[in-house]
């Protein structure tokens, strides 16, 4: 079907027929493929139509085996994009003059069917006869590929309603193909010499060069980003939704309770502790029991579980209270720094700790 | 003018199938162009198919209905040979009218 493939072929030959000279081990293995087997075998059409068998078929008797055959995927005009991306769609009456589909060269196709892709219609013959139908691939006659090409190259603009597409005019239609000049061999995908050189890509040259990372390398991870607090917990706790084996694992974002005990950890808690004993609230609270005012473990017995606890007591520390525990008041505390209420508070309800 | 309709109507048992695609850019009025403008809506608003001049399929498209649309319908009665003609109209009041003769 490529160009190079005849040169790949003789290849293949050579190194075969040496084989056999060279190695007499294997004599008597084996018999030469028959030239009914290699014909069987050798159905590739290429773009100046070698290998293409002798047979027509019109857009009409295509119709038919299209609806039976076909449409179940590729929908009644080849349009449908259920199964695969649609066949036909996107080319115009200019990409058929030029040669070379506009939308492609734009890039503001939304979508790229098969028939703005492809170059060369033997492509497309040499496809519907190789793989299709899918269940049932080589299942088709050449008559039957001919005339659903013919279907198809009418469903595109490309040939008149009463086309039939045969061997002989299928030349005609290479030069009507949107896409014909739109291919490109200037790339590192292609084999052998460079096109200067008389192959026809590059020259095997990559298209892509891989120099930014290779000097300068950063020897350290560095985490420029995280999440932000408020949104850790959206997705509930990680940690416990991976598996505990293989290298990945969740982080620790156990919810709002976690979140709690992480901003009281042991270590703040001394410094709470110091902070609730310099501030004068050990005067009348103790952590167990009621002094003048009622204990620690008490108040976040009273406020557990409820969510704007932490608010609501840190706005009675600031401004004063009366009347919960009793009926003595506590004066307001307008000494301390919004954030140590916050760290006091966070403090008395994850149990008032001393470590 | 828009581009035609791809029409197949075909007659079994009585029943015709038709399957029509649509040629119609069914701009919804939300998307943006490279620049930042909105693209104006157009899109398909109405659809009718008539069978010898009986309507038997009368359909109110709108913006959710994709680019090039496709529609496949039955409908009871039609022989070989039969007219079905299919239109549309649109929002800027283009129309399109597309016959066939039932296969």
């Amino acid at each position: 079907m490529s160009r190079f493939s005849e040169t790949l072929i003789a290849v293949t030959l050579a190194v075969a027929a040496a084989g056999t000279l060279a190695d007499g081990r294997y004599t008597g293995v084996g018999r030469p493929a028959l030239p009914a087997e290699i014909r069987a075998w050798d159905i590739d059409v290429r773009p100046d139509f070698k290998g293409l068998r002798p047979g027509s078929g019109s857009v009409a008797q295509g119709e038919e085996t299209w609806e039976a055959k076909c449409t179940s995927c590729h929908g009644s005009f080849g349009e449908s994009n259920e199964v695969h991306t649609p066949l036909i769609g996107g080319t115009t009456r200019d990409d058929i003059r030029t040669g070379h589909v506009l939308s492609l060269v734009k890039g503001d196709a939304p979508q790229r069917t098969a028939i703005m892709k492809v170059a060369t219609v033997s492509t497309l013959f040499d496809y519907i006869n190789r793989a299709m139908p899918l269940t049932a691939p080589k299942s088709l006659t050449n008559d039957e590929v001919f005339g659903l090409l013919a279907y198809l190259l009418n469903q595109a603009e490309i040939v008149p309603a009463d086309f039939v597409l045969s061997d002989r005019n299928i030349a005609d239609v290479q030069a009507r193909m949107p896409n014909r000049k739109g291919m490109s061999t200037d790339h590192g995908l292609w084999p052998g010499a460079a096109a200067a050189q008389g192959g026809i890509g590059n020259g095997g040259k990559p298209d892509v060069k891989n120099s930014a990372c290779m000097s300068r390398c950063k020897s350290e991870v560095q985490v420029a980003s995280l999440l932000p607090g408020y949104a850790e917990t959206a997705h509930g706790n990680l940690a416990e939704q991976n598996r505990p084996v293989g290298p990945v694992r969740g982080k620790d974002t156990g919810g709002k309770a976690a979140t709690e005990a992480r901003a009281a950890a042991p270590s703040d808690n001394a410094a709470a502790t110091k902070l609730a004993a310099d501030s004068g609230c050990m005067a009348c609270h103790g952590v167990a029991g009621k002094i003048v005012g009622p204990g620690y473990n008490d108040v976040a017995a009273k406020y557990k579980g409820q969510a704007d606890a932490e608010a609501r007591l840190a706005a009675k520390l600031k401004a004063g209270g009366q009347g919960v525990w009793g009926s003595l008041p506590m004066p307001p505390q307008n000494q301390l720094k919004d954030d140590d209420i916050r760290r006091l508070v966070r403090w008395i309800l994850s149990g008032a700790k001393a470590q | 003018m828009a581009d035609p309709m791809k029409i197949r109507a075909s007659a079994k048992d009585g029943i015709t199938e038709v399957k029509v695609l649509m040629s119609h850019e069914m701009e919804t009025g939300q998307r943006k162009d490279s620049s930042g403008n909105l693209v104006p809506a157009h899109f398909i608003t109405e659809v009718s198919a008539e069978h010898n001049g009986r309507q038997v399929l009368a359909a109110q498209f709108g913006t959710a209905v994709s680019k090039n649309p496709y529609l496949a319908f039955k409908f009871k009665g039609g022989a070989k040979g039969d007219k079905l003609s299919v239109s549309w109209v649109d929002s800027k009041g283009d129309k399109r009218t597309d016959e066939v003769q039932i296969a």
